[in-house]
């Protein structure tokens, strides 16, 4: 068993809107360990990308707010610690990735100053030193003639190179976690499977421990090692990718309709699945199971009670009551 | 502290240095006539070089590219030579030309070169009126005025004292304009309602009454005037620069550079000026025209500094005597008129140039 590096427990960060109070991460609780790739996994508002905001003390208050819970790192809890503390811990401990790299790089400035800057910002590097490793760096993420390719401006660069531009940066000061958010959405397919590869590569020469957050199970069975699928702020199910993508006995009923959805190459040509309806609103949820109104599978008991962790097999982690005690009863 | 000492810091250090010998020298050794402009001289020239010359020079491509944009704009690139040739002129000027507030009354009331002058004026001797012809002469280029001052010099020094107001107060009002507007936009809730409304009692504050009251107190002096004008002309910047902020801090960079464990300080400093500095050049352009006229305009009604020769002085001398030496009140008349409309015109060509959208 390795060891963990990153536990988050019964995290709740909610925003405190006009509306009412929504409950973006609602008691979310996972481990990262050393070396491996956890897959965050969800549809669009599941709170994914809040999840990882509040592990780096970046969410907006107001109106947001952590109310609840603990995030673990080296000891330390992330959630009580002081601003000057979080702010080594970003970037030196914990880095994170963008998106959309074309707005997270400043336009203003070259890739290569930008790099510079982030180094000398947590070590005392001088400039000199500084720019051979940002250049060092981009040589490390495949981008081609890197010494030219330093003085370009974000926009005088394709959007495969920003984006390994941006994973240059965030690994400039040798973070233990890298928290990537949708890296790959904004790109093409073959660029996808280039900075997949690139991710895939650092896992194993660097030692970092991923946090990926991606909407595609395609991508988690290319680069996962376990995955969180996410929805309505909870997590539903954690186990390791073979073990949900194999066993499909114990997937939780939304697993089961976010694999449906993928389109596959042996397939004949048909209409893609959707899930019907939408994801509930997180002012006002759902009793009971937040999933239920949309499940093909629920029970009475789904509506009444929420479901609580069933461990499965070992390491794989349901909140259903396919598999519950209760629901079994029933 | 021996990491990176770049030209930033050289630029951060340097003026404060600078500024520090300088006091020392003001308090300590008595009979030196420091001028209080000094001070502003030097911290306006590390702000400068810190934002404006460094960057340019670290970007020489991009500046290469927004010139071949400007040079397309003809009346910009005139506008610039008139205000380049000003500047020489300020500096230089000033050691060609004779005393500007030499006093000789044999000689007043020359006209310009190729002008004739016929006037009737009242011998006190011999208690007639005699005709007086006065014929302009290389000697004084622009004329004299009634008191026989060279008008050319007063023009020239006139230009030095336009041109170091209009910068210096421009450069008070940017740097607190957008330190005001940029920390406004970026911490929002009620930092930015306190400054904003700030602002507001600033912008409807009567800042010809508080410049009458200063000077009714400290006494007219270059330094007070510039000091009121750029302390007082903030408030349309700050508005300005935060509307653009507020854009800009809603985008991912600002978040990612948070991300990656920059300060609040390091995002302002570093990534939200930076990004505002080409509104900055255009406001600066186009504001420094007007802090020409509202000290010319004070000097006109005599709450100038009467220690220096402004073009608003030699206006109201003019004024007194249209009727017979019509070009003492012409020529600031006109380089107040070129002045402001070649700032403008630069300013407009540098707004074009800048924009992104137009196809210049």
């Amino acid at each position: 068993m390795k060891e963990t590096i990153l536990s988050v427990r019964n995290l709740k960060t909610y925003f405190f809107t006009r509306r009412g109070t929504v409950r973006a991460v609602d008691d979310v609780d996972f481990e990262l360990k050393k070396g491996e790739c956890l897959c965050l996994v969800g549809e669009s508002g599941c709170g994914k990308t809040v999840t990882a905001l509040s592990i780096l003390g970046l969410v907006d208050r107001p109106p947001g707010r952590i109310v609840g819970g603990e995030i673990n790192y080296d000891g330390i809890n992330l959630v009580s610690c002081l601003p000057a503390r979080m702010r080594q811990i970003r970037g030196r401990e914990i880095a994170m990735i963008f998106q959309d790299a074309q707005s997270a790089l400043n336009p203003v400035f070259t890739i290569g100053d930008q790099i510079v800057e982030q180094i000398k910002l947590h070590s005392e590097k001088s400039h000199r030193q500084a720019r051979e490793m940002a250049i060092d760096l981009l040589k490390e993420v495949g981008i081609p003639s890197p010494d030219e390719a330093a003085s370009y401006y974000p926009h005088q660069l394709s959007g495969g190179m920003r984006q390994r531009a941006m994973i240059a940066m965030s690994l400039s000061c040798d973070p233990r976690i890298l928290i990537a958010d949708e890296p790959t959405t904004a790109v093409d397919v073959t660029i996808k499977a280039q900075i997949l590869d690139i991710f895939q590569r650092l896992k194993e020469s660097r030692q970092i421990s991923l946090l990926f957050i991606t909407h595609e199970m395609g991508l988690v069975s290319e680069i996962g090692d376990r995955v969180a699928v996410m929805y309505a702020g909870k997590i539903v199910e954690i186990a390791s990718v073979t073990e949900l993508l194999t066993n499909p006995i114990f997937q939780h009923p939304y697993t089961s309709s976010l694999i449906k959805c993928l389109p596959g190459i042996t397939q004949e040509r048909e209409r893609l699945e959707s899930i019907p309806g939408t994801v509930p609103s997180l002012i006002d949820p759902p009793s009971g199971c937040l999933f239920h109104p949309r499940c093909a599978k629920a029970m009475a008991i789904c509506r009444e009670k929420e479901p609580p962790p069933v461990n499965v097999t070992k390491g794989h982690t349901v909140f259903c009551h396919l598999y519950s005690a209760q629901g079994m009863k029933k | 502290m021996t990491k990176r000492f770049g030209i930033r810091n050289l630029a951060l250090i340097l003026p404060a240095l600078l500024i520090g010998l300088t006091l020392l020298l003001d308090i300590f050794v008595i009979e030196t006539i420091v001028e209080p402009l000094v001070y502003l001289y030097i911290a306006l020239g590390g702000i400068f070089i810190i934002y404006v010359i460094s960057p340019l020079y670290a970007s020489r491509r991009l500046v290469n590219y927004y010139w071949q944009r400007v040079k397309r704009n003809r009346l910009a690139v005139a506008g610039l030579g008139f205000i380049l040739f000003l500047i020489l002129l300020a500096i230089i000027g000033p050691f060609l030309t004779a005393d500007p507030t030499a006093v000789s009354f044999e000689e007043k009331n020359i006209p310009p070169v190729g002008f004739t002058l016929k006037e009737s004026i009242y011998e006190l001797e011999t208690g007639q009126f005699i005709t007086r012809t006065a014929t302009g002469d290389w000697q004084h280029p622009l004329g004299t005025d009634n008191k026989g001052r060279d008008l050319l010099a007063m023009i020239i020094s006139g230009a030095g004292v336009s041109l170091q107001v209009g910068l210096l107060a421009t450069g008070i009002a940017l740097a607190l304009g957008t330190l005001i507007g940029v920390i406004s936009a970026y911490f929002g809730g009620k930092t930015d309602n306190i400054l904003m409304r700030f602002t507001d009692i600033m912008m409807t504050f009567p800042f010809f009454l508080l410049l009458v009251l200063i000077v009714f107190i400290f006494g007219a002096n270059l330094a007070i005037i510039v000091l009121v004008i750029g302390l007082t002309g903030w408030t349309g910047t700050a508005r300005l620069i935060r509307s653009e902020t507020l854009s800009l801090r809603t985008r991912e960079f600002i978040m990612a550079a948070k991300a990656l464990g920059a300060s609040d300080g390091r995002v302002v400093l570093t990534h939200l000026v930076p990004n505002v500095i080409s509104l900055i050049i255009v406001i600066a352009t186009l504001s420094i025209p007007g802090v020409i006229v509202a000290e010319a305009a004070l000097s006109f009604i005599g709450l100038g500094d009467p220690a220096v020769t402004s073009w608003g002085m030699v206006l109201r001398a003019g004024q007194q005597t249209l009727d017979t030496a019509w070009w003492v009140a012409v020529a600031p008349g006109v380089m107040l008129f070129l002045t402001v409309l070649a700032f403008n015109f630069v300013g407009d060509g540098l707004r074009d140039a800048f924009d992104p959208r137009s196809s210049l």
